[in-house]
């Protein structure tokens, strides 16, 4: 057993013995562990609520050159949602946190997912699209602290900037990409606010594609979790307010320094300690190829016969629909019959999609559909060889 | 006849309670006397038709082994043959299946104990149900003997001699669904609705018209 294997292995051990636990305080019903992709699901719908808030009062400007009583900008109108706002300061929390929790808890499924060997064959299609996901995630959070325009912002895009021109070729069309213009202008800004809220939207393309080869995913936890999923981020709404740093100045002497948050701004940490701009990207782009390449044939690391399929019996299927309704992976297609067929629609297995789990096995009355692995008619001839056996 | 009626057959999923040390290459687990397991990539692949068929054959009880509700590898198999079993869902069990000699168990890998516990007493239970009416177990079939030279020729007859003394009581239905590796016993395997046909499922089918009229459904279902 390679090292590779033997990680797994302990893996879904521990996650085994801690859902054990979780059973034992909870039961399985309310089991959060058993809600995985849920979790982030959930707080995917209360950063859309609470951003829709913010977006009312939001002004995405720089203006500043004028300083003076009544100016207004993006930092102004945050000011504004802080303190002004019936309950501005909350929803600003609630979005600052929801954020926090869904790194979190995708991380969480994405390591469920990892260690109990669900993401490769049948299933590198939701691991491929969950490493694109996360990615937008993390990049839709660092624009959201650009649009605070404090002082961390102003260095965060003066960094981004930094980075974006060192990329080979390409790098000046990528920097006035990023600020919409040479500089640093109001465009830049409602530049920001659309790369914030567009990827946000783009986030539910990019779930579709995640969920598309899921027969009935389990996106809604039972709502005692989500009132706990809530309780959670209110607490540290209350207990650490979100406070602005101080306003971002273009004419005054550059920030050096800002206030890091790991969840979102690790890149930027790694763009301080790494030689060159380049060597950044290679390691950003290293790292997010990998692990897309992960469950992929030739990387699998662990060594196993690939699935077999299930297969339809042509002359014994009605088109009943009903292993097309309880296959959990949507392998299953139901065609139009053909032309001899007294029937109406055949089944056709998906091969790239099956599982070999057999649950189509079970839905058949009609002995229609097997696994060559184990065909039905093998688990009742062990049924009768054991009730013969003396 | 009755000799055989002290076996019950573990439908079972491969991923869920770890009894690998406890079986022998017979199917035999050897820590409780007639219990037997079938492995199977899934509890979803068990086919209500597998459970009537180990019946049928003599078989005192079936238990259906899974994962935890919630923790199906295969995300949604246990459910599956739990809402069969509960006639929620198509296909379940027929009207005249004996519920009581159904066990439903969802453990996990390391619950093996729990789950030599659970079974050990379902075992006990239905061993104590009288035999099934005779036209509900053709097992007349002369069992070819040779065709096992197994190492299990163990003490299981004194178990079916148990089976045969027990005194005729109807016992109410005690098939429970464990939802939680805990048994829940105010939930039977309840009969499938009233409106169930009691041969085949209610499915639906829909079918170009035949000149004869003859259905598929009477057809199809015979050759099982
Ligand atoms: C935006 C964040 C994400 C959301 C909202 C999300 C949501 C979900 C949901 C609801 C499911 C269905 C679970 C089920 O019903 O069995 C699922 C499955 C899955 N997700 Fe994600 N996911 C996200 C990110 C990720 C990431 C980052 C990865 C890993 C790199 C990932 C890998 C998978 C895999 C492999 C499955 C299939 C699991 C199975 O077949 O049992 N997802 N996801
Ligand atoms: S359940 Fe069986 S008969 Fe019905 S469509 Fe599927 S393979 Fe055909
Ligand atoms: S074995 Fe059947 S139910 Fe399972 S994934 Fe394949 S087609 Fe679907």
């Amino acid at each position: 057993m390679s090292a590779y294997e033997q990680l797994i292995k302990s893996g879904n051990k521990f996650f085994l013995v801690l859902e054990d636990l979780t059973n034992k305080i909870m039961t399985s019903k309310y089991n959060p562990l058993y809600y995985h992709g849920a979790l982030p699901q959930f707080y995917l719908w209360v950063l859309f609520l609470s951003g829709l808030l913010l977006f009312a009062y939001y002004i995405p400007t720089v203006d500043n050159a004028y300083l003076s009583k009544g100016i207004i900008n993006a930092w102004t109108s945050v000011e504004y949602i802080n303190d002004k706002i019936p309950f501005g300061a909350v929803v600003r929390g609630i979005h600052r946190y929801a954020g926090d929790a869904m790194v979190i808890t995708i991380l969480l499924h994405a390591i469920r997912v990892w260690f109990t060997d669900r993401y490769r064959q049948y299933r590198w299609l939701q691991w491929f699209s969950g490493i694109v996901l996360f990615v937008m995630v993390l990049f839709i959070g660092q624009t959201g602290y650009y649009l605070v325009w404090d002082e961390r912002s102003l260095a965060l895009t003066r960094m981004t900037v930094y980075a974006l021109e060192g990329v080979p070729l390409i790098g000046p069309g990528l920097k006035s990409w990023f600020l919409n213009g040479d500089t640093i202008s109001n465009y830049t800004m409602s530049n920001y606010l659309f790369i914030h809220i567009g990827l946000s939207f783009s986030l539910l393309f990019g779930l579709w594609i995640h969920y598309v080869r899921m027969t009935r995913p389990v996106m809604t936890p039972p709502p005692a979790i989500n009132y706990v999923l809530m309780a959670l981020v209110l607490v540290f709404v209350f207990m650490f307010p979100i406070t602005s740093g101080k306003m971002a100045t273009l004419n005054g002497t550059p920030p050096t320094g800002f206030e890091m948050d790991w969840f979102f701004l690790a890149p930027y940490a790694l763009m301080n300690v790494v030689p060159s701009v380049l060597v950044y990207w290679l390691i950003v782009v290293g790292i997010t190829v990998g692990l897309c390449l992960l469950p992929m044939p030739w990387a699998f690391l662990i060594k196993e016969p690939p699935v077999e399929a299930a297969e339809v019996v042509l002359t014994k299927c009605v088109g009943c629909n009903l292993c097309y309704l309880d296959c959990p992976y949507q392998a299953i297609e139901m065609v139009p019959a053909p032309a001899n067929s007294r029937f109406k629609l055949l089944a056709t297995v998906m091969p790239y999609r099956c599982s070999g789990c057999g649950v189509c096995v079970g839905a058949c009355a009609f002995d229609a559909i097997d696994l060559p692995d184990l065909p039905d008619a093998n688990v009742l001839a062990q049924v009768k060889q054991i009730m013969e056996a003396k | 006849m009755a000799n055989e009626n002290n076996k019950v057959i573990t439908l079972m999923c491969e991923r869920s309670a770890d009894v690998n040390d406890l079986l022998d290459a017979d199917g035999k687990i050897k820590s409780v006397d007639g219990l037997h397991a079938v492995k199977l990539p899934c509890s979803g692949m068990v086919q209500p038709i597998m459970i009537e068929t180990a019946l049928k054959q003599g078989a005192a009880g079936v238990i259906v082994c899974g994962c935890q509700i919630g923790d199906c590898y295969y995300r949604e198999g246990n459910k599956m043959i739990r809402e069969r079993l509960l006639g929620e869902r198509v296909p379940t069990l027929k009207k005249a299946t004996d519920r009581r000699r159904i066990l439903a168990l969802w453990l996990s890998r390391p619950q093996k104990e729990r789950f030599i516990a659970e079974a050990g007493e379902f075992v006990k239970f239905v061993q104590g149900l009288p035999a099934p009416e005779p036209a509900a177990a053709p097992a007349a079939k002369p069992a070819p003997a040779a065709a096992k030279p197994a190492a299990d020729a163990g003490p299981k007859t004194e178990a079916a001699k148990k089976a045969e003394a027990t005194p005729e009581k109807k016992e109410p239905a005690a098939v429970v669904v464990d939802a939680d590796g805990k048994v829940d016993s105010t939930k039977t395997v309840k009969p499938a609705s009233e409106d169930s046909n009691d041969k085949d499922p209610k499915i639906e089918v829909e079918v170009a018209p035949i000149p004869e009229g003859r259905g598929p459904l009477e057809e199809s279902s015979g050759d099982k």
